[in-house]
């Protein structure tokens, strides 16, 4: 009797510890993709001076994975931002919160853009060489160690893959996907050509051969390190992460950087299907484009109040100047997907200019 | 009532200890039908998977057995200055974060690291590679099969090597013919122990080698990119065969000491 006593005590105290924690902060969950890494930590350091009463608490993943994170897993999250804002109306907009018939989001903002590039280091291999006409060549070399991110959880992972089928009619060969992808994986990633549409065909089992010169990581940040470490010669990345990161970039031509809005209809030719079921409900299908981040509130958000308060500091002249600072400038004035259903707090955002 | 040896309360106390590790095995096991099960053991990723980290940990256990026990051994027969700093640098792996062991092991390594470079040169290399894995999963193991044999070496009795020596056996006689016969059991325990934990490893291989997969970087990746779904049969598979090869092993070892 006198243990269970003392036991139920120690517990209760426990609870009771854990309930009056000193300054309970509200927490804002931020969902974010690898590439603004950099950005929103300095973003959550502004913010939470400014804001002392909630507390950011930001995972980044590949923006796949982001999303899964939201519908597969149902996890609470207050903020998702997606390198690739296709994602929020496919997987997003039509997928209903368990037990309800409200869909996850029904709106977003077109946060920022971005170009796929081409990072290295002074070290990498042939890299007094490489320029805007051969990298796809030097890329292919055996010798050259590559880093790709994984197209199965990533936005790069799928872009880059666009890049060298886009790249074949920009340079007139027709074999460009091949020689760099072939035998590089156990099962091939293959490109259909029909013509004025191709389709990228990913396998559900994606794992690189014992000889590949390609390295894969679940998301193209994850590749940073392994370019400083020297253990890859090059990497695709967005410009802006290049940037904060200091490494010497190759641009692509706007037909192949996946930046330009001129250049959209080209872009369009490409589709990265996956040869599986992907998720629940939905089976992804990524139509090339204009590189847009996409920015929405959740419907099942826990905190909508601190979230919007966020988003409201991202938008204002120090949120947008650290943005720019971080080389990825914002979007303004502000467009994006149903803005109609913006919650009111977030409505003056429409008055940026 | 019957009188216990030990204070009241320990029983209980020691039960929800058990508990705490049993519910969470039993749960993932009982979570998954026996259809999935089926088609997680004829799964070729998985299977493939499975065989290279079993293997690998294997591998790792081999080479601490070669140069750990040596070391296990004058750290239980010689008294020497500087032994507790020696027996502490042991000990290092197994206070070090072991995502934190992978950077450094990487910077050793690595292409560009001290000892990656000039064996790439020789065309070795370790990350990504079957060699990454081994020496991930030997740097965070290896106390454990050190520390076992060094107490099994402890507990001979000095006397029965030196009555050896008496009779005219040179050092290598003593240790082949009997310092290893009777604390082999000491030894086996550890080497299973290394080789478990080498299977379990996650944060060091992952750094270093995330490809070929091992099975718990497999189970990681379905787990973040497929679900739980897709990662909870092979989560429980793993778990049945090491329960398995687990128990086989420690009735071998047993079994073994049971008949001398």
């Amino acid at each position: 009797m006198k243990k269970a006593l003392a036991g139920s005590c120690i517990l209760v105290i426990l609870l009771f510890l854990n309930a009056c924690a000193p300054k309970q902060k509200t927490p804002l969950v931020v969902f974010a993709a690898g590439s603004l890494i950099q950005p929103f930590n300095d973003l959550e350091k502004a913010f939470e001076l400014k804001y002392p009463d909630i507390d950011v608490q930001t995972e980044y993943h590949g923006s796949i994975q982001v999303m899964r994170h939201v519908t597969d897993l149902h996890e609470e999250i207050d903020i998702v931002a997606t390198a690739d804002q296709s994602l929020i109306p496919m997987l997003m907009y039509q997928v209903d919160i368990p037990g309800t018939t409200i869909p996850y989001a029904n709106w977003f903002i077109s946060m920022a853009s971005n170009r796929l590039a081409i990072a290295y280091t002074p070290e990498s291999k042939y890299q007094e060489e490489i320029n805007q006409e051969n990298w796809w060549e030097i890329l292919s070399r055996e010798d050259v160690k590559v880093g790709l991110s994984d197209p199965r959880f990533d936005a790069v992972g799928y872009r880059q893959l666009m890049v060298f089928a886009l790249a074949q009619d920009v340079f007139g060969k027709g074999d460009i996907f091949d020689t760099f992808l072939q035998h590089q994986f156990t099962k091939e990633i293959r490109l259909v050509d029909m013509g004025d549409i191709k389709i990228i065909r990913i396998p559900e089992i994606l794992e690189t051969t014992g000889t590949s010169h390609i390295m894969m990581r679940g998301s193209s940040v994850a590749l940073i390190s392994l370019l400083e470490a020297g253990e890859i010669d090059y990497a695709f990345e967005y410009e802006s992460v290049i940037q904060q990161h200091g490494f010497e970039m190759l641009r692509l031509p706007s037909a192949l950087n996946l930046g330009e809005d001129s250049f959209s209809d080209a872009y369009g030719k490409v589709t990265v299907k996956m040869d599986f079921q992907r998720f629940a409900s939905v089976d992804p299908v990524f139509k090339g484009e204009q590189i847009k981040y996409g920015l929405t509130i959740p419907s099942n958000a826990p905190h909508p109040e601190a979230a919007a308060e966020f988003i409201q500091f991202l938008y204002s002249s120090e949120g947008q100047a650290i943005m720019a600072q971080n080389a990825h400038p914002l979007i303004t004035p502000l467009t994006g997907s149903n803005l109609e259903n913006l919650p009111a707090k977030l409505q003056i955002l429409l008055t940026i200019k | 009532m019957n009188k216990r040896p030990f204070p009241p309360g320990f029983a209980i106390a020691g039960s929800i200890l058990i508990l705490f590790i049993i519910l969470p095995v039993l749960v993932t096991l009982l979570s998954v039908s026996l259809q999935s099960l089926l088609e997680t053991i004829t799964d070729r990723e998985v299977a493939r998977s499975i065989g290279l980290t079993f293997i690998a940990a294997a591998i790792a256990t081999s080479l601490g057995l070669l140069f750990g026990l040596p070391l296990a051994y004058i750290m239980a027969r010689v008294k020497f200055p500087g032994k507790s700093l020696l027996s502490g640098i042991i000990d290092l792996p197994l206070i070090i974060p072991h995502t934190a062991a992978g950077i450094a092991l990487l910077l050793v390594f690595g292409r560009q690291g001290i000892l990656g470079g000039p064996l790439s040169n020789l065309g070795i290399f370790f990350t990504d590679r079957l060699g990454g894995i081994v020496v991930g999963m030997m740097f965070v193991s290896l106390p454990l099969l050190v520390n076992a044999s060094r107490e099994a070496f402890h507990s001979v009795n000095p006397e029965l090597e030196h009555a050896a020596r008496v009779d005219g056996a040179n050092a290598w006689q003593v240790f082949w013919n009997i310092t290893l016969p009777l604390a082999w059991r000491g030894i086996l325990s550890g080497a299973i122990t290394m080789w478990a934990r080498g299977i379990s490893e996650f944060g060091a291989v992952a750094i270093l080698a995330y490809s070929p997969k091992i099975i718990p970087v497999l189970i990681y990746e379905r787990f973040q990119g497929f679900g739980l779904s897709s990662a909870t049969p092979v989560a429980a598979l793993l778990m049945i065969l090491v329960l398995i090869v687990f128990l086989v092993l420690r009735w071998l070892a047993s079994s073994v000491d049971a008949e001398v």
